[in-house]
């Protein structure tokens, strides 16, 4: 598209050929989502998964020393034996994001932009990001050396959808230091980066309001490669996958509705001032639980079903790419399901594939035989 | 409201944006391009040479318009019964060397010159018949080679016969007055060419034969399996094409009264181009004789203005060419154009302001409750769609479904079903009549009436048509509820008439006034719109002083009342102006007051939309359906009002699981019957402290 704009005369003609698209809904203004085919074809996997452990409002998933630990708000929780979650530390602020250490030790992010370690060589060391890490919404560590993926420098982290009606791209890529404290900045002007890993000497990513993935080098980040677009859904946090590749939490879908709303600055502008939040037409991580909430006309229930293809505002979904960042199979749980708004995803060495469905508040077990997917 | 939406809201109410999908769904709008190419052309030469619309002139073009015309018309029969027939020229010359020679030569009389003509175009008609109909050859080129047969043996008689034609100057007053007479101040040629015209256009759109030939060209192996001889209707558009290819021969000859080599010569290309540039399709079942006639005007004055104005033929045959290629441009564009157009601008939203909803939080009158939960379930699975329920004196229950039946629950356990009739259509609302029939709204069909010997009859499925209606509102495409006046008339709300049966929630986007209230009176046997402009007009209930009803405004969210007789008649007043939801239908309760179905709830970013009908539009054009923006029709209530609108109580199953969908409530003897256009039950709540004994029946037409 730019490419076009520069050939066709730049900044005179630009407008123009924008006006025109939007007249027409072509181009730019075209709301094309692209279809769940392929290694994204429909399954209910999430939704059969072999145990479902209920966790309201949790939000990123860790392995520390082979046992899961998840946050739920100002709580960090650990899996027990007996397969429920159990309280293991609360903090003063609501915790953002879960980073496992090499050496055991734990990095959190809280609500006020700070990062604390526990335990680990670095245990006690807080490093603050002041403002700018109010949206913190995922992190990598390899070594000494943690990334910090902040989805927007203007909307706090519960305003995640006002960033998006917004066109956010105030995202940022952090690095710190735990040794020193020191931190600097990789990366500016993202739309919402959600997740990012490490994998070999680059970082990867996840752009979620691009539908992206991208890869940048630490030392020279400059330089940006495109490595999964056009994805149907927002990418949210990716971890390497036991026995190479990674998983991928996509939390929310695109929808043809929701792209048209995005290209509508009134509607949406007044949408924002006069409709209640839960009530907006937007991406969510839990839709459908109230009639003010919008329906659309696939969503009407039949015969007292709704269907499984009706279009959603929200669902959930998982996608194993390959080492290439290419998809290759996927856990769903559609728009009938109950394992909505997929926030994290974590894989011990023993006991499955752990899936955590904020909407739903619930972290389900996914067995082997189905973590490569559908039949 | 703010300057920009008030703004929005003239702008809306002022042009009437329904209209253009309205008109693109004609059938006649494919006439719009050929008359706009005629006018210009008129316009252009009217101004290009002086004497155009003289008299003299305009009679002159009006003669050879009549021979021209009927090849035109002969070509466009054949078009569409899906051929073509490039022989049309070499038959005129045919027809107008065998009058000569039958005239000059044989010196028949005029009447067997005329049939002795026309059974010589009509046998090279058959030919052409015989071979494509028939042989299935292809018609391009079969009519091809007879233009080029036809032509030789034209010449062949020509060689002959020229010279004892030239001979002779034939002495006859009606060969004179076919030639140049005039009946009524018209040549006789146009009179003939317009018979003709009519009588072509009412076989083509009113008979058996003429639907045969749509039929055939429209699709050939479609109409063959339907049973039309596909064969016999091909050979007979060519047998026709050849008779009137003939008479244009035989009028020629009578004007003219001369052989000569040329005649004819490049005629076929004329007619097509005439025939083209009219909206006649060469793919077949597309034409009309009013294109054809369109058409041959617009290219007979072109053709001759050009030589008036000197222009050379070299040139004049350039030009024509020029014009067949565009008209043929045209009629595939608009044909393939023309149905992407009318279904991204036949939803046409407006500005719909809904008033505030009212509060439904704790101890107000809407607050959430789960009385409906323990409803019983009747039917589960077993039926699909109950829109209506309806009791009998024998409590058996009466209900519609999916497939168009009428089904019967029977009393006391409702464990058995039957189908009471077969009705076809959608039964949509239901009510019994002082004599015991069930009256029931069928989608699609009308008003009809189900007698206690399970007769079916039709009350009425047309009302009076609007003045300046562009869609043919005469036919009920969505008779809805109804309900019985005590002297036996009959109102029943038609939801809207844009849209069909299955598109219901479409109408919401556009929120326009589409729907009416319509009275049947079977006194007299008359249908008449009562009440227009009405969004969505769904449930009707007769109030207890017999001289008005109360009916609900579906997308209005509104409860109005109308009186039909008394001091009052003819004023609508409203009852409950803003509702919580989407109200559907009504109906009467033991204590006199009255229940009130709300098929959905109101969303806050559906009535966001409402007051913009831009963005409504852009995303009915710009997103497939099912992704459309829908009222909430997932989650409803039962309420209970009085006629001053007081809310009174609210039945909710909160979360739906019980009975999800709510479009019908009937109370009989203690109990609350509950229907759903999209469920697969029929509900049964117990409602403590009703009267045990009440019937709506009794309550309308008392114990007689």
């Amino acid at each position: 598209m730019d490419g076009d704009a520069v050939l066709l005369g730049g900044r005179m003609i630009g407008p123009l050929i924008r006006g025109w698209d939007n007249l027409l809904g072509r181009g730019e203004a075209a709301v094309t989502v692209p279809a769940l085919d392929g290694a994204l074809r429909p399954n209910r996997a999430l939704d059969e998964a072999a145990a479902r452990m209920p966790l309201a409002d949790v939000d990123d998933l860790a392995v520390l020393e082979g046992t899961p630990v998840a946050s739920a708000g100002r709580v960090l929780h650990e899996l027990s034996a007996d397969g429920a979650w159990a309280p293991r530390a609360r903090h003063d602020a609501d915790i953002l994001a879960l980073a496992a250490l090499a050496d055991g030790g734990l990095a959190l992010a809280l609500e006020g932009g700070d990062i604390l370690v526990e335990g680990g060589a670095f245990a006690g060391r807080r490093v603050a990001l002041g403002a700018r890490g109010r949206c913190i919404t995922a992190m990598a560590a390899s070594g000494a050396t943690l990334h910090v993926a902040v989805g927007s420098t203007r909307h706090a982290r519960a305003d995640w959808q006002h960033d998006l009606l917004g066109h956010g791209s105030s995202g940022e890529i952090w690095r710190v230091d735990l040794a020193t404290g020191a931190r600097d900045r990789l990366a500016y002007g993202l739309g919402y980066p959600a997740g990012l890993v490490h994998d070999g000497g680059r970082l990867v990513f996840s752009e979620a309001w691009r539908h992206r993935l991208v890869a940048i080098d630490p030392n020279a980040p400059h330089g940006r490669t495109v490595l999964y677009h056009d994805m149907p859904g927002y990418p949210g946090r990716i971890v390497a996958a036991a026995g190479g590749g990674h998983w991928l939490s996509v939390f929310a879908p695109r929808s043809q509705l929701i792209e048209f709303v995005l290209r509508e600055p009134a509607y949406r502008a007044r949408m924002v001032a006069e409709v209640p939040r839960p009530y907006w037409i937007v991406p969510k991580l839990r839709a459908g639980r109230s009639f003010h909430e919008p329906l659309q006309g696939g969503g009407v229930k039949h015969l007292g079903i709704l269907k499984p293809w009706a279009p959603t505002m929200s669902f959930g979904l998982c996608v194993k790419l390959d080492g290439d960042f290419q998809p290759r199979s996927s856990l769903h749980s559609r728009a009938d399901g109950a394992t909505h708004g997929v926030t994290a995803i974590a894989e011990p060495a023993a006991g499955g594939l752990l899936v955590a469905a904020r909407g739903d508040g619930v972290v389900v077990r996914v067995g082997a035989d189905r973590r490569g997917g559908g039949r | 409201m703010s300057v920009s939406e008030t703004v929005t809201r003239w702008r809306y109410r002022i042009v009437p944006d329904h209209v253009l999908g309205e008109l693109l769904a004609k059938r006649w709008i494919d006439n719009a391009i050929p008359v706009l190419i005629l006018l210009v052309v008129i316009a252009t030469f009217g101004s290009a040479i002086p004497d155009f619309f003289t008299a003299a002139s305009v009679g002159n073009l009006a003669r050879q318009w009549g021979e021209f015309g009927l090849l035109v018309l002969a070509l466009m029969i054949v078009m569409v019964g899906g051929g073509i027939d490039l022989s049309v020229g070499s038959t005129f010359a045919l027809g107008n060397i065998v009058a000569l020679a039958l005239m000059n030569v044989a010196g028949l009389p005029v009447p067997a010159v005329v049939i002795g003509t026309l059974l010589c175009g009509a046998a090279v008609g058959l030919v052409n018949g015989v071979l494509v109909g028939y042989l299935r050859l292809r018609a391009f080129l079969t009519t091809l080679v007879t233009l080029i047969i036809v032509r030789a043996v034209v010449d062949m008689l020509l060689l002959t016969y020229s010279v004892r034609i030239a001979a002779v100057f034939p002495d006859s007053d009606a060969w004179f007055f076919l030639g140049e007479g005039y009946f009524l101040g018209i040549p006789l040629s146009v009179i003939v060419t317009g018979v003709i015209a009519i009588l072509l256009h009412l076989v083509l759109s009113r008979t058996r034969v003429g639907w045969h030939v749509m039929a055939t060209g429209g699709s050939r192996r479609s109409a063959y399996n339907v049973g039309i001889p596909v064969r016999r209707v091909i050979c007979t558009t060519y047998i026709v094409s050849g008779t009137l290819s003939a008479l244009a021969g035989l009028l020629f000859a009578s004007r003219l009264g001369g052989a000569g080599a040329d005649t004819g010569i490049g005629l076929e290309i004329a007619a097509l181009t005439a025939a083209v540039l009219g909206g006649n399709s060469l793919g077949g079942g597309r034409g009309s004789a009013a294109k054809a006639v369109i058409g041959s005007i617009t290219v007979m004055l072109m053709v001759n203005s050009l030589v008036r104005l000197g222009i050379t033929s070299g040139a004049n045959s350039l030009l024509l060419g020029f014009v067949l290629l565009l008209a043929v441009a045209i009629d595939v564009r608009w044909l393939k154009n023309r149905h992407k157009l009318l279904s991204e601008v036949y939803v046409s939203p407006t500005y719909a302001a809904l008033p505030p909803p009212p509060g439904m939080g704790e101890g107000l009158p809407y607050a959430l409750n789960d009385r409906l939960r323990p409803v019983e379930r009747i039917g589960l699975d077993r039926i699909d769609g109950p829109e209506d329920v309806i009791l009998d004196d024998a409590d058996n229950i009466y209900t519609g479904n999916r497939t168009g039946d009428i089904v019967r629950f029977l009393a006391p356990d409702y464990a058995r079903q039957e189908v009471y009739v077969h009705i076809g259509g959608r039964p949509l609302g239901l009510a019994f009549a002082r004599n015991g029939s069930l009256i029931c709204c069928v989608g699609g069909m009308g008003l009809y009436a189900v007698r206690p010997d399970r007769s079916i009859e039709k009350l009425t499925d047309e009302t009076n048509r609007s003045l300046f209606s562009v869609i043919d509102d005469s036919r009920l495409r969505l008779a809805d509820d109804l309900d019985i006046a005590p002297d036996g008339r009959i109102f029943f709300s038609e939801a809207t008439i844009r849209y069909e049966m299955h598109d219901w929630p479409v109408d919401c986007l556009e929120s326009r006034g589409n729907g009416r209230i319509i009275c049947f009176d079977p006194n007299t046997g008359t249908t008449r719109t009562v009440l227009k402009n009405l969004v969505f007009p769904n449930g009707i209930c007769m109030t207890h002083d017999g001289r008005s009803f109360l009916f609900a405004e579906t997308w209005g969210a509104r409860v109005s009342r109308y009186y039909f007789d008394g001091p009052r008649a003819g004023t609508v007043e409203p009852v409950i102006p803003d509702l919580p939801g989407f109200p559907d239908n009504i109906n009467r309760a033991s204590d006199g007051t009255y229940w009130l179905a709300l098929v959905g709830m109101r969303t806050p970013s559906l009535d966001l939309a409402l007051r913009m009908p831009g963005f409504r539009k852009r995303m009915a054009r710009r997103t497939a359906p099912d992704e459309w923006l829908y009222p909430n029709i997932n989650t409803g209530c039962i309420v209970r009002f009085d006629e001053a609108g007081t809310i009174l109580e609210t039945l909710w199953d909160f979360g739906g699981e019980n009975h999800p969908m709510i479009t019908s409530m009937r109370e009989h003897k203690g109990h609350l019957y509950i229907g759903g256009i999209f469920n697969n039950r029929i509900g049964r709540l117990r409602l403590d402290g009703a009267d045990a004994t009440w019937t709506g029946t009794r309550s309308y037409w008392g114990d007689a």
